[in-house]
């Protein structure tokens, strides 16, 4: 191997038969990389499968993967989160926001955020003031392979995995050899070997991202086994003292909802306009003002973002990503909404208008791909949700261009374009809600979030599909009270599109968990190890 | 982290448990202790890689703990109970000695020992012996003050290996047994949880060992940390793994062909199998020479155990004259006696302990254990030899392992016994492979296993028993726990006082036995890194009895449940802020066998953080104090700090001046000397300037030291195994002592002297125990049981948040775990609130749902149930330390109870249903 050539491939193997879930490591990389109380980049998880008396208990090591598709990079907006060229996925203290988007896209619970300064004893100790790393204060925080041994120990012309100093602290302290740290790009490496030479599995491989933690989980006493029906009970992937099972994000909170409410129906609201504008539902001058109502709506949404962000003055470092984040393309898709509704405000004009139409849409498109693209919560990443997100803010906007026209205007001059468009876009969103729910289980939708997802689908397609569908088909039946039934249909329809992005967002988001393939074969009943004789 | 010239790393080593020590390197910066990692510079060499366990990380927070007691304290409330607020008061530790100076001297002014014999002062530490590698010369002041009772125990028994600690020791030098874990490749382990209990070193070499291909099956009631990482487990009844141990003898002695399965001529040679037992169950013997007989099959003659015997006869039985030899000289001449081999004994006795019957007692399934013992012996490759550093040895890679609770209290002898019973049929006893012991604390010379193997009677090792005789028994107990008196077996050595039945004094200040010298409180208590009001068995009632003590000295850390009743608190410099020099390598337990062995240093890495004082010089100090100063100088040159400061043979000699208060460096230099010049043998002597800069120093010992079996092939000896002559002897000579005495409260502890040891339903004695309280055992239908913490055990680090915080990453240490399905029966959710209530106490604490565990049984790991130590009395964890009860019907004949007790558990919510049960 010509070692001036060579760019490794740092990766560990964690023998799953020799952890004995001594949370060694997890305090070893408390210690090395001086995290607050509560943050572990090393956990290690104590899993139990199976029903008494057919009982396994293991111990699962888990922390950031450093995937070789890692999902937290294309997502970030500024570029703190980023792939070296030996596969290190590092993170920039400096230069991140604390947007989180990083962490909901993680499908392995691997980052977090602490906003504050804690100590341990409720009250500062000298050890902690003198390792305090103020500049990790709300910003996203994660395993980094300990980067600075790995890189330390090189300069220093050791061999990372071999020479403990240059190896991460949890593999260095493993009192079990159970992490095994290493260069996969080198056969020779001790981790090329196990990987070779053992039976070994990735944590969601399914998700493609190629996470560089491999798993061995056999020895000569224990063969080992596919994951079976015990792995798969629903009632135990629903128990969050089951550490498998990924609790609900909580770092995008209400906050982050109003984004997609206000930035929803906003978005929508000019979309429809516009569109609307084309049919005379809406005077071509309107189209303006309406988009300038869209803008209050849609920054009302963006302020709520901003303050959930952990880093408020480096807001603008968002605007870093445009190839590959939809946070910082939406930021783009802001930053010439703005200046096109004001021209059109101060100078109405048909292309102006049509320049906010399609930026609205963008935007529409944008916040749709963001919430698609935060691959560590299952109930987001599933393909229909973009068209879910898109479809919803369009009948949401639709419903208060309505609503703003009756004010405006009299029902019969708006009410059979708006009512008919409503009614398409309820039977759209519930189809697609519909499909979604029934696809979930398919889709990979963890089983706390289906449960959240089933739990509001009768609300949802009663009132949020069933009822304006109903109400603008009796406004286009001209039943009489055809105000009344508009302003029903409307409201219901946007009540609705809150309550379930809200739902979503803050109560459906649980993280994706521990899918774990294969498992050793050791335990009681039939999952002990076979005999021996 | 990158480092920076401004830091230093300094060498110091961590034991905080029994598995210790790990060396370790504290960073330090600009005098801040800020991180811990492994000492790397001993990894080629340390058993477990050179690492640390995760309890070393947190000596930081130890040293920092704003909670820790900053200067010493004086009492100003004289009531004491719980109840009541000590009222501490800061004050000098010139007024601390003072006043801790004058109670000493008027003791040793009234004398050492008060009206019932019982010494006056009495100390007590905690920690399996931890507190040693921490006092400093602390043990010389001990030394030095004369006769002083160690006897009052902090959970000594029910949280230790006890049967296998005595009777490990008597049959082969294993205080503390392990496989030999890089050659076994099949272990049975009746719920030993070495991978929370073994430190580094057993950790690391069970990895290993998995990977390697050894198959280990752990037999437990619930599915510990060491059970999950088993091949097998098998869920068993409590306290009945006696059972399942004899469905396994039986199995090899009677189902399978044992003369085809078992070393035969391991049993011939090394073993008392051969011996021949009389009419009347003693050994037959020579009547001139006294020697036990063997007889030859091949001249049809009865020999000498020692002669040359050609066959010997394992089974049958032949008429041959000899004498028998019981109790107090008691003889029996038989011209024609009919006398069976030891081992035609056991086969007999086993016979009616089949598989069946056993799992009719045991829960496990008749077929699991007949193929768990196929397995073993299928595992044993009998008739393989290994070479170990140039010499041949049998390899017999097979081992059986016991757990607390399973080796201690009724029943544990049975255990034991069958433990070495499963090795010895193998040839499997103290050979490469097998089932090995790896410390010795009752026998002599403590350094040195293979040392301690010399010839004693009947072929046997040498093993110093407690007097039994009419003339050398000693009727009046010189300690409170009167372990000499009542316990042949846990022999005099300087563990003897903590290795005897050390709830005794406990239970005897509040229910005076009959005919028995009146039970005092001593005049003043000292207690050292320990915590009986939590760690004991019934912590409560001892709580109640600390209260009655005039006058308690505690080295404190925090406040706690045992120094809340103290008068005078001496906060000490903890672990990285004093000065040792200890022993290191050879084999100790866990599982520390070492190819090397040295000393190791502990340093101060900072400046005491506290107004707090090394211990040493405490020590000092006090002794100045009370007038022992000379003794004290003369107890540290003698060797109490660790190593004698001359050489016997008068190679060097680096003692202290007896007339002057040696200053602490200046101990410590000249035990640095001592101990390298003695380790070098003289090639190499470094001060403590070179132990502070290099941390530790080590020589080569030999692996084939890590074995008896040599020593007893050398000396023609043999294992006091499978019968039990000398032990009933023993037994039944204390019967008639006490019987002289009038005391009949120890007669059903004498029951377990056996030849062979019988079988009774033990679990029943916890159950029976529920109806002597007037209780229905129906009330009462589970198995309360603890188990030890990776994260906790020994550490004295319940006070200590990032311990608490990663220790909650495993299952339990947030409550008390519980079978899921028998919780849903009961209608108890994961998290609720719940009472666990045995007959003599209650605790509380959130349920824990789990599938790895029997439905019969509860389980709390730990203990806690902390009501004074800050931040521990806020995690409102349950404990079995408040549920089990101190009893002479729970106490065995070692003197030791089993951690485990009958409850009954229901939602907090539930309560005032219960009420009328209590």
């Amino acid at each position: 191997m010509n070692a001036a050539a060579h760019i490794p491939r740092w990766g560990m193997v964690v023998d799953i038969n020799s952890c004995v879930g001594c949370q060694t490591c997890t305090v070893a990389c408390k210690h090395a990389n001086d995290t607050l109380p509560g943050v572990q980049w090393r956990r290690v998880l104590d899993v139990e499968t199976g029903e008494f008396p057919d009982v396994e208990r293991l111990f699962l090591v888990t922390g950031c993967q450093h995937c070789a598709e890692p999902p937290c990079v294309p997502v970030c907006p500024t570029g703190a989160t980023s792939q070296r060229e030996d596969g290190l996925v590092v993170q920039d203290y400096d230069i991140c926001i604390g947007c989180a988007y990083c962490a909901v896209a993680c499908p392995y619970q691997a980052r977090t955020i602490a906003h504050d300064q804690r100590w341990y004893y409720g009250q500062e100790t000298v050890q902690e003031r003198a390792v305090e790393h103020a500049d990790r204060l709300g910003v996203a925080q994660k395993c980094s392979f300990c980067k600075d041994r790995v890189d330390d120990g090189l300069a220093r012309g050791l061999t990372p995995g071999v020479d403990p100093e240059a190896t991460p602290a949890c593999s260095a302290a493993c009192i079990a050899q159970a992490i095994h740290f290493g260069d996969f790009k080198n056969p020779e490496s001790n981790v090329s070997r196990l990987v070779r030479d053992r039976p070994n599995f990735q944590l969601n491989a399914e998700l493609g991202t190629d996470p560089q933690i491999r798993y061995l989980y056999t020895t000569p006493a224990v063969p080992g086994r596919a994951a079976g029906a015990a792995e798969l009970d629903e009632e135990r992937l629903s128990d969050l003292a089951n550490p498998l099972v990924g609790p609900v994000q909580t770092l995008w909170d209400w906050r982050a909802a109003m984004n997609w409410i206000f930035g929803g129906i906003g978005s929508g609201m000019a979309v429809a306009a516009w569109l609307v504008s084309y049919a005379g539902v809406v005077a071509v001058r309107n189209v303006p003002v309406v988009h300038a109502i869209s803008a209050v709506l849609m920054a009302i949404g963006l302020f709520c973002v901003f303050l959930k962000i952990g880093r408020k003055l480096r807001f603008w470092r968002a605007a870093s990503r445009p190839q590959t984040s939809w946070m910082t393309r939406e930021i783009y898709v802001v930053a010439a909404f703005y200046p096109v509704v004001l021209a059109d405000l101060v100078s109405p004009g048909e292309w102006l208008s049509l320049a906010g139409g399609v930026l609205a849409f963008a935007f529409l498109v944008c916040q749709a791909k963001i919430l698609h693209r935060a691959r560590g919560i299952p109930a987001w990443r599933v393909p229909l949700v973009p068209w879910m997100i898109v479809a919803s803010g369009l009948l949401e906007g639709t419903c208060l261009l309505a609503i703003v026209l009756l004010w405006l205007q009299s029902v019969d001059r708006i009410a059979p374009l708006l009512a008919l468009t409503g009614l398409a876009l309820a039977a759209l969103n519930a189809a697609l809600w519909f499909a979604y729910r029934i696809t979930a289980a398919k889709q990979g939708v963890v089983p706390l979030a289906r449960s959240v997802i089933s739990g509001i689908s009768p609300a949802l397609h009663v009132l949020g599909h069933g009822l304006p569908a109903f109400s603008f088909y009796l406004v286009l039946e001209n039943s009489g009270m055809a105000l009344a039934w508009m302003l029903t249909g409307a409201v219901a329809a946007i009540a609705c599109g809150v309550y379930w992005k809200f739902m979503i967002v803050v109560r459906g988001g649980y993280q994706q968990g521990y899918a774990m393939p294969m498992l050793p074969q050791r335990g009681s009943g039939c999952f002990a190890a076979p005999p021996r004789l | 982290m990158a480092k920076t010239a401004g830091k230093k790393q300094v060498p110091i080593y961590c034991y905080q448990c029994v598995s210790g020590p790990d060396l370790l390197k504290v960073e330090v910066e600009n005098g801040v202790a800020t991180r811990i990692e492994s000492n790397w510079d001993i990894r080629t060499q340390h058993p477990g890689g050179g690492r640390v366990c995760v309890k070393a990380y947190g000596l930081i927070q130890k040293t920092y703990n704003p909670n820790r007691v900053k200067q010493p304290m004086k009492r100003t409330n004289p009531k004491k109970g719980r109840g009541e607020d000590p009222g501490f008061v800061p004050i000098s530790w010139t007024e601390a000695f003072d006043i801790v100076g004058e109670k000493l001297r008027g003791l040793r002014a009234m004398g050492l020992t008060d009206e019932s014999g019982f010494p006056r002062l009495a100390v007590s530490t905690g920690g399996g012996g931890t507190p040693v590698q921490y006092m400093g010369t602390w043990p010389a002041f001990l030394a030095a003050w004369g006769n002083l009772d160690q006897g009052f125990g902090a959970g000594q028994g029910v949280k230790c290996y006890h049967s296998e600690h005595l009777y490990g020791e008597l049959w082969h030098r294993a205080f503390i047994v392990s496989p030999d874990t890089p050659y076994v490749n099949y272990i049975i382990n009746c719920g030993n949880n070495v991978e929370a209990s073994g430190g580094v070193a057993g950790v690391w070499r069970e990895a290993d060992a998995r990977v390697r291909g050894c198959k280990r099956v752990q037999v437990e009631p619930h599915l510990s940390i060491t059970g999950a990482a088993s091949a097998e487990w098998v869920p068993i009844r409590p306290k009945t793994d006696a059972a399942f141990l004899f469905g396994l003898i039986h199995r090899i002695l009677h189902e399978r062909k044992w003369e085809q399965v078992c070393d035969l001529s391991y049993l011939k040679e090394r073993t008392n199998s051969p011996y021949l037992v009389g009419p009347n169950g003693w050994f037959l013997r020579d009547p001139t020479t006294e020697k036990p007989l063997i007889y030859d099959l091949a001249d049809g003659k009865a020999k000498a155990h020692d002669a040359a015997i050609a066959q010997p006869a394992l089974t049958g039985s032949f008429k041959v004259p000899g004498i028998e030899i019981g109790p107090d000289g008691k003889r029996w001449t038989h011209e024609t006696a009919e006398a069976q081999p030891s081992f035609q004994r056991m086969l007999d006795h086993m016979q009616p302990f089949n598989s069946d019957w056993a799992s009719e007692e045991c829960g496990v399934p008749a077929a699991t254990i007949r193929r768990i013992a196929d397995e073993f012996v299928a595992a044993a490759c009998i008739g393989e030899t290994i070479e170990i550093e140039g010499r041949k040895l049998p390899f017999r890679p097979v081992a059986v392992m016991l757990g607390k609770g399973v080796c201690n209290g009724w029943g544990a002898y049975q255990c034991v016994w069958s433990q070495k019973i499963l090795a010895i049929l193998m040839g499997a006893l103290e050979v490469p492979g097998g089932t090995l012991g790896t410390a010795v604390k009752l026998v002599r010379p403590a350094v040195s296993r293979v040392g301690s193997v010399l010839p004693g009677v009947d072929g046997f090792m040498q093993y110093q028993f407690n007097e039994t005789s009419a003339g050398g028994w000693m009727r009046s107990p010189h300690i409170r726990n009167a372990y000499r008196t009542l316990v042949p077996l846990v022999s005099d050595s300087p563990w003897s006082p903590a290795l005897g039945p050390a709830h005794l004094p406990w239970l005897f200040l509040k229910h005076q036995p009959e005919n028995w010298p009146r039970t005092t409180v001593p005049g003043v208590w000292f207690c050292y890194r320990t915590n009986p009001a939590i760690s004991s068995w019934n912590a409560p009632e001892i709580a109640n009895r600390l209260a009655e003590f005039p006058f308690i000295v505690a080295f404190a850390y925090t406040d706690d449940e045992t120094n809340h009743f103290a008068d005078v608190l001496l906060p000490e410099s903890t672990d990285l802020e004093s000065t040792q020099l200890i022993r290191i390598g050879s084999t100790k337990f866990t599982e520390q066998f070492w190819k090397h062995e040295g000393w190791a240093i502990r340093q101060p890495a900072v400046e005491p953080v506290n107004d707090t004082r090394d211990m040493t010089d405490i020590a000092t100090e006090l002794a100045r104090q009370c007038g022992i100063l000379g003794e004290y100088v003369e107890a540290i040159n003698g060797g109490a700090a660790g190593t004698s400061l001359r050489d016997r043979e008068g190679r060097f000699d680096y003692s202290l001046e007896p007339s002057v208060p040696p200053e602490r460096d200046d101990i410590w230099n000249r035990i640095c000397a001592a101990a390298s010049d003695d380790l070098s043998h003289g090639e190499e002597v470094h001060d403590l300037a070179w132990f502070r800069e290099n941390g530790f120093m080590l020589r080569p010992f030999p692996q084939l030291d890590w074995y008896l079996y040599p020593a007893l092939e050398r000396q023609k000896l043999r294992f006091e195994l499978p019968y039990q002559e000398r032990l009933t002897r023993h037994g039944q000579q204390l019967a008639h002592r006490l019987k002289e005495i009038g005391v009949t409260w120890w007669d059903r502890q004498l029951t377990e002297y056996e030849f062979l040891p019988g079988y009774e339903r033990y679990a029943d004695i916890w159950v029976d125990y529920v109806s002597d309280a007037g209780r229905d055992p129906k009330d009462y239908p589970l198995w309360a049981l603890t188990a030890r913490s990776m994260q906790y055990s020994w550490g004295a680090n319940v006070g200590l948040p990032i311990i608490n915080e990663v220790a909650n990453n495993i299952s339990g240490h947030r409550g008390v775990i519980v079978n899921r399905s028998a919780a849903k029966k009961m209608g108890i959710a994961e998290g609720d609130e719940v009472v666990i209530e045995s007959v003599s106490g209650m605790t509380e604490g959130k349920a824990v749902l789990r599938e790895g565990i029997r439905p019969d049984t509860v389980l709390m790991i730990g203990q806690f149930d902390h009501w004074k130590t800050p931040y521990a009395k806020d995690l409102k964890l349950p404990s079995l330390n408040s549920l089990t009860d101190i009893s002479l019907k729970l106490t065995d004949g070692t003197g030791s109870g089993a951690d485990l007790m009958r409850v009954r558990l229901y939602k907090a919510s539930d309560r005032h249903l219960h009420a009328g049960l209590r």
